[in-house]
């Protein structure tokens, strides 16, 4: 196992350089000059070769690259031509709202879709089986903008049952972490982490014990989460079904039911904690389809992550925020893969890598 | 002797009845008994033929504005309705069918020649080649597809044809995977290692003798990336990284009515079904072509 998860570090560095080597011809790439493309055609020239000189652009392309390289691993992304603020702070600010999108869309898929597969297999051929399958399909051909859209009208406009956009209702107050536990005033790192963890609104209004915050915050997340959450919620309801179906074949099922045991046992102890393992590796991959679908679903809910940042920058062309994002985007996406593999290698003894 | 004689005049009655039936008329009847893909292959039709009678069945120019009409709702002249800047809905989807399969399939079918080149060399090489090919892969595959399309539309410039290689691009490694998995175990067989033994050359034997038999995996992995195209490109040009305006293109519709969609929800309702009935579509005969194809993989 040590030497299996060795390896699998080892085989990361390839990709990890190939990801930078993609991010830095991100901006090289650019047809024309990236400095001028980005600071518009009337920017004077000392603007642009003053640009061009914080980005390293007059140097010889492979040091550009071994530069780039060096202030990634110093964890500097540079600045950002709209703002000047570093790209990692502008980048921490806004990640702990995808990562809670992110997780929430998670929850409702595994909500809705572990027992949807679970009882359409169950019934295998029944109308339930059937309709849910038919729905699975629906869920994977719709675009989620538009669900999130028609979300947002029905339920938010409509109904007025929850809120259409944003992350906070306007007068609801919540107060920082180290403001409710006195730790203001303290060192610069603790403002830093206070800021960033702050980011995780739900964390922030358990750890303040603000209940109406709490509240709040929840009626913003659940419609975010259903758009980014349906095609996760129809895979899954189809690879569970898959997988319970091939185990409910099973000797062993046969031979727990024959011993009289009840129905409900044979299939939630015996059937599904082997069919979760297959299911437990596409709950891990439909992560990496979450990060790329929240830039979508953060654009129509006005959801400050970092998928809206991508999208804002991109069109202000404030590349090495672009640049920065994509790069923490992947990384993340990576080291998810990689812990899904490990903990599938862990999950099931069966499974030998050489 | 006579045993011999009578069992020679028993052989005729062992005969099959009717002619032989080959593996593709066994997968057409399959696919023609399933409900769902048939379904899949209704849908597709609607909208293919819309797609190539777009100029005789609009009811009116996609592109023509009436600023006076804007955000009406639908009547009996505009069964869909108008949309911001007065302009029919119903035409401007029927002519957006068009830009969508155009994306959907050019992509697919852009991915599938790189992808199926890429993996097959890299099969049939096997070594460095093979290494080297599968890193490059494993490194597209490391980043969201649609995040990569983003970073690669923002390298190329907004735009239908950008963004059809950015999705064309994207899909590349997994055609290349298919088709290298399947080099991989075709190369072994006694037929290729025939054709190596006489002689053939090893572009023929790739081309004549081994890509053939990648054909299915890739068939149904191509139907089914068509509606991913298609969803990946509505996507693109909700954000306004795809098709510009006065393009009707789906997502771009939608992109364009979502600021008056609390007033107007006709402006994206209907540029929203089209796309899903279509990715339903091409679901529903992937879906249906796997199963017929490869019965052991049925869904």
């Amino acid at each position: 196992m040590t030497r299996y998860i060795v390896r699998r570090l080892l085989l990361l560095v390839p990709v990890l350089l190939g990801i930078s080597i993609v991010t830095f011809a991100m901006l090289r790439l650019i047809p024309g000059d990236p400095a001028r493309v980005m600071l518009g055609e009337h920017a004077t020239e000392e603007s642009v070769a003053a640009i061009q000189q914080r980005l390293g652009l007059d140097r010889p392309l492979p040091v550009q690259y071994v530069l780039y390289l060096e202030s990634c691993l110093r964890l500097d992304l540079g600045r950002s031509i709209k703002t000047n603020r570093p790209v990692l702070q502008e980048i921490a600010q806004r990640l702990p709202a995808t990562v809670e999108l992110t997780l929430g869309a998670m929850l409702v898929a595994c909500l809705l879709g572990l027992p949807a597969g679970i009882l359409a297999a169950y019934r295998h051929n029944s109308a339930f089986d059937l309709a849910t399958m038919f729905g699975a399909l629906v869920g994977v051909s719709m675009p989620i903008f538009w669900l999130g859209l028609m979300l947002a009208y029905v339920f938010g406009f409509l109904l007025k049952w929850l809120p259409p956009s944003a992350r906070l209702s306007v007068g609801v107050e919540m107060k920082s972490i180290a403001e409710a536990w006195g730790l203001s005033g303290a060192s610069p790192q603790v403002a830093s982490l206070n800021e960033f963890f702050s980011g995780f609104y739900v964390l922030r209004a358990i750890l303040t014990g603000n209940l109406r915050a709490l509240a709040d915050v929840l009626s913003h997340l659940i419609l975010p989460s259903i758009a980014l959450g349906s095609i996760p919620t129809a895979t899954i309801a189809r690879m569970t079904r898959s997988a319970m179906l091939d185990v409910l074949g099973q000797d062993y099922i046969r031979t727990a039911r024959a011993k009289g045991l009840r129905e409900r046992t044979v299939l939630l102890r015996h059937a599904l904690k082997n069919a979760f393992l297959p299911v437990s590796t596409i709950i891990g991959l439909e992560i990496g389809w979450l990060l790329g679908g929240a830039i979508l679903t953060e654009t129509i809910f006005s959801w400050p992550g970092l998928g809206r940042l991508v999208v804002d920058r991109i069109l202000a062309r404030d590349y090495p925020v672009v640049q920065g994002s994509v790069l923490v985007i992947s990384l993340i996406f990576v080291v998810v893969n990689l812990l899904v593999d490990i903990s599938y290698a862990y999950l099931d003894p069966r499974i030998h890598y050489d | 002797m006579e045993s011999l004689h009578s069992f020679k005049s028993a052989i005729p009655a062992l005969e099959l009845k009717g002619s032989p039936r080959s593996l593709l008329y066994d997968a057409i009847r399959r696919l023609l008994r399933n409900k769902l893909a048939i379904t899949g292959i209704l849908i597709m039709g609607v909208f293919l033929l819309t797609a190539l009678l777009a100029p005789v069945i609009s009811p009116y120019d996609p592109i023509a504005q009436d600023l006076a009409m804007r955000r009406r709702p639908p009547s009996q002249e505009h069964w869909m309705g108008r949309d911001d800047l007065g302009r029919d809905i119903l035409s401007r989807v029927i002519y957006g069918t068009r830009l969508s399969l155009q994306v959907g399939v050019l992509s697919v079918g852009f991915a599938i020649v790189i992808g199926a080149l890429a993996g097959a060399i890299s099969g049939y090489a096997g070594g460095w080649v093979d290494h080297i090919v599968m890193r490059i892969m494993d490194i597209m595959l490391a980043f969201p597809a649609l995040l990569l399309a983003i970073a690669i539309v923002t390298i190329l410039g907004p735009g239908l044809l950008n963004m059809l290689y950015a999705i064309g691009i994207v899909s590349i490694p997994a055609y290349a995977r298919i088709v290298r998995g399947s080099v991989l175990s075709a190369k072994e067989q006694e037929y290729v290692v025939a054709a190596r033994a006489v002689g053939v050359p090893p572009v023929r034997i790739l081309f004549r003798n081994i890509l053939p038999n990648c054909l299915t995996p890739l068939l149904v992995q191509g139907t089914l990336g068509i509606g991913t195209a298609i969803l990946d490109a509505a996507g693109l040009s909700f954000l306004g990284l795809g098709a510009q305006p006065p393009e009707p293109e789906w997502g771009a519709m939608l992109g364009q009515g979502r600021y008056s969609m609390f007033t107007a929800p006709h402006i994206v309702l209907f540029p929203g079904l089209a796309i899903m009935l279509t990715v339903l579509g091409f679901n529903l005969l992937g879906d249906g072509l796997r199963d017929a194809l490869d019965p052991r993989l049925q869904t």
